[in-house]
Formats: structure tokens, sequence, C-alpha cells
């Protein structure tokens, strides 16, 4: 099972943005009763800051302090407070120019993740057509100040308990997938028996007296915890059971394979019969297999040789996985144009119907005298 | 490294701030708002994946995704002139008539609040000498 370890499950990491989060816009959302906003702003600050702390430290890399780190967290941020802004305030005015910021922050994240042409177009048809148009629409409709449809909210408590929720699970799923740290340390445990010169002795089970020799070996607690850690890791890096015999010879079922012979055979012998040579060999298996699983299922592999997949044999493709450049304008209109030809088409169908479909509902019936 | 689940958190939390907006406001304008914050949100994971994978369909589909929501808003705003023309306002709750059948119908039990009374602006007394005024300015 691909979730099957059990060291990261709901923690502050998670709960305190969430909680944080749920009470800091339940509190802003408009009400019957009049809140003074300065505890929501308070209660919204410390979620936002235990979103950082989440980012920070939930999936286990190191965030370096770079420009790229800055602009990520400013743009974030703004993203975020802005798009509880929007969603909480009484003027749909402001509502829409809160939107316009929340869109150019997103602009700048899309800036980030080297798609300078989407960030183009965002601007201008986003933040550049589709708001004003709200604008003009909101200043048609309503020039009397904000009505009571603005004071009021529906359903506050339910909406916010069942989207905290949704977030609260997601951030675990997300958690549980791109965190490897216990995969991490289980791979240098298993090196670090594998080179070592001996057997530390509190692995090794002792030898029973002479005169009970039959009897099973019970192994030691320490021997039983890396065991453990193994099993645990095995389970995070292996997606799933092989179904057919034809199954068994893919590359990804034969490294699963390898490793379970390997903490087999450290169970039931070697750490029983202090073999050192066994235990070493085994520990240096489980710490290659795990890797090898562990950068194939991260997408970091290098697929230096060829790898037997569902889909036939992989043969390598160069060095890493491909970085895409950020100058890619030209690279994505002849994306566009040759492998999603159809769908390009398609959309602009559609613009082309929901421009007429939008003259044909605005239009003024005359009255039939 | 700022990588994948980075922009997928961010991702995550503008879609979940779109649903509650959609979920509890009641102004047209303010729910399709939320609407399109929540497809920020998917666009935002659709290039993120797009930079993970190293090649540029994520990208495409954000394209479309852009595409769609102006649709989308002709579309959208087309009918809330036509909504407002009838009822004289944006509120969603005005076209309760359009609910499923067998549900109540919501109504505002509690009234809303006084609104805070404005303190005037101060006025300055007159002053000094009267300027004379000629004759004309009374004609």
């Amino acid at each position: 099972m691909l979730l099957a370890d059990s060291s990261n499950d709901l923690n502050w990491t998670v709960l305190l943005p969430v909680v944080a989060g749920g009470l800091a816009v339940w509190y802003m959302l408009p009400s019957t009763k009049r809140r003074p906003m300065v505890f929501g702003a308070l209660v919204g600050l410390i979620a936002l800051a235990g979103l950082a702390a989440f980012l920070v430290s939930g999936f286990g890399d190191t965030i370096p302090q770079t420009v790229e780190a800055g602009l990520f967290f400013g743009f974030s941020g703004l993203a975020v407070a802005f798009a509880t802004l929007m969603i909480t305030g009484r003027n749909p005015a402001r509502s829409a120019l809160s939107f316009a910021i929340v869109v150019l922050s997103t602009c700048g994240l899309f800036l980030l993740l080297a798609a300078p042409f989407l960030m183009a177009a965002t601007i201008v048809i986003y933040a550049g057509a589709i708001i004003v148009t709200f604008l003009f629409v909101i200043m048609l409709s309503q020039q009397e100040g904000p009505s009571s449809a603005d004071l009021r909210s529906r359903e506050p408590d339910l909406a916010v308990v069942a989207g905290f929720v949704l977030l609260a699970s997601l951030l675990v799923g997300l958690e549980r997938v791109y965190d490897w740290r216990n995969v991490d340390s289980a791979i240098v445990h298993a090196q670090r028996v594998a080179d070592a010169e001996s057997v530390d002795r509190d692995y090794l089970s002792p030898l029973p007296p002479m005169e009970n020799m039959g009897s099973p070996i019970p192994l030691t607690k320490k021997a039983e915890e890396f065991l453990g850690e193994m099993r645990t890791a095995l389970n995070r890096v292996k997606v799933a059971a092989p179904r057919t015999a034809e199954d068994r010879r893919l590359t990804d079922h034969r490294l699963v394979q390898e490793i379970e012979n390997a903490i087999t055979g450290l169970k039931i012998s070697a750490f029983k019969h202090h073999d050192v040579e066994a235990i070493q060999t085994n520990c240096e298996t489980i710490a290659k297999g795990l890797t090898r699983l562990r950068n194939l299922r991260n997408g970091s592999a290098t697929f230096e040789d060829v790898v037997r997949s569902e889909h036939g044999e992989v043969k390598p493709i160069g060095n890493g996985p491909k970085q895409l450049p950020a100058a890619n304008v030209s690279a994505i209109g002849r994306t566009l144009f040759s492998d999603h030809l159809l769908a390009i088409e398609l959309a602009g169908t559609l613009l082309l119907v929901a421009t007429v479909g939008a003259i044909a509902i605005s239009r003024r019936e005359r009255k039939a005298s | 490294m700022i990588s994948l689940p980075h922009y997928l958190t961010v991702g995550a939390v503008l879609f979940v701030l779109g649903l509650i907006g959609f979920l509890t406001r009641r102004n047209l304008i303010v729910m399709f708002l939320s609407a399109e914050l929540m497809l920020q949100g998917v666009a935002l994971n659709f290039v993120a994946f797009s930079r993970a994978h190293g090649n540029l369909h994520g990208q495409v589909f954000a394209l479309f995704i852009i595409a769609v929501a102006a649709c989308e808003a002709g579309i959208a705003l087309a009918m809330f002139l036509m909504l407002y023309r009838k009822k004289r306002s944006l509120d969603i709750s005005l076209w309760q008539a359009l609910r499923d059948p067998g549900l109540e119908e919501t109504r505002d039990l509690v009234p809303l609040p006084a609104e805070p009374k404005e303190e005037p602006l101060p006025v300055l007394s007159v002053s000094g000498i009267e300027p004379a005024r000629k004759e004309r300015d009374h004609a």
C-alpha cells in the first residue's frame, strides 16, 4: 500500500493552519452580529504562519534561503491572504479588486514555474478583461451601497467545516505522498549496518545454552526494530502487488522481491546465527533496492539501465529528469498547434458560441404592443 | 528546494477558499468570483505538474482553463444583467423558487443590526463681515 506508513498522521503542522484558518474565515464571514475585525486578522496571521511552517517542514526537504524561496513565500502569502479577503468582504467591488491581486500573485507563481506566456495571458485576460467587466456590472447594478445579501452568509458553520476538512485531508495526503524522510533514514540505517566492520552486539540474538539447542531463538529488540523500519520503508516505496505471473518479471516487482527476500533472510537466519557476511550482503541489497525504488517513485531516477515496465522495455533517455527551460513560448505554440490542434479549434468554437450566446441572452425583448 | 508539493499546497488552499466562498456568499458576483478562484487553484496545479514533468501539456491545459473561464464570464455576466433587470437585486436567494423539491425556503429571521450613526461633519459658524453682493447676483 502506498500510504502504509503511520509515522506522519494528522499532526500539528497540518492541524495548526487548518484550525486557525477555519476559525479566521468563519469569524470574518459576513454575519448579522457585528464582529470586530482585529481577532479575525490575528487568527488569520497565525494561520498564515502555520501554513508557512507546513511548507517549510512538511515535505522533508530543506528550503534554501534563495530569491526563489522568498518570491514563492511572498506570492503565495499574498494570494492566500487576498483570497480570504475576497470571500469575506462585504463590498463586491472590493472583492473583485482583491481577486485581481490574487490573480497577479498567481501570475508571479506561474513565472517561478517557467510559464511566462501563461503569466502574460492570465494578466491580460483575467486581471485585464474579466475583472474590469465584473467591476462594470457591479457599478451598473449596485449603486446604493452594500445590500442585505452582502451582509449575511448562508450556512457559514457547515461550509467552513466542510472546506477545511477537505483542506486537512488534502494536506495530509500531500505530506504522505511527498515526504520521503522515513525511507531515507531507513536507507541510511541499512547502509550503516552494511558498511560497518563488525555487526553491533545489540542486533545479534544471544546464543542459547547448550542443553536446549533445538528451541527457537528470539530476535533482539534492536533487530526487531531494524526489520520493522525496513518493512515500513518497503511498504512506502512499493505501489502494488504483482497480479499475474508476467508481472513478477518487471524491474519494479523484481526489486521489491529482492528486498523482501533480504529482510526474510535477516529475520530467519542471519541475525540468529551471527552470520556477519550474510547480514552485510542483505543490508547492502536492501539499501540499494530502496534507493533505486525511491528514485523511481519521486521521478529523479536516471534510467541508466533498461527497465522492464508494463508497457515494455524502457530504454535510457539521458541523464536525469528533463528541466523545463524558462524560455518556452515558441515551444508552447508548437505543442498547441501539433499535439492539441483539435482541442484548440474546439476552444475557438466555444468562444464563438459563448459570444453569440452572451449577445442573445442580454438582448432586450421588444414589447409586443 | 521549492518543489512540486509546495505549489500543490498553495493550489489546494486557493481551491478550498474558493469553495467556501461559493457555498456561503449570496451575491451572484462574489459567488462567480469564488468559482474563478477555484479555477486559479487548479491552473496552479497544472502548471506545477508541467514544470515537474518537464513538458508543456500542463501549461496547455491551463490555457484551456483560461479560455473556458473567459466564455463562462461572458455568459454569466449577461445572465446576471438579465436577472438583475427582473428583480433589481443580485441576491441569489430571490431565485430560490428554482431549488430542489422538498427543500424548505430559507428566510432571513435575524434582523440586520442598525447601521452605526455617522458623526455629522463639523460646520464652521460664519464670522467676519459678509461681503456686499452685486445687484445682478440677486436678479
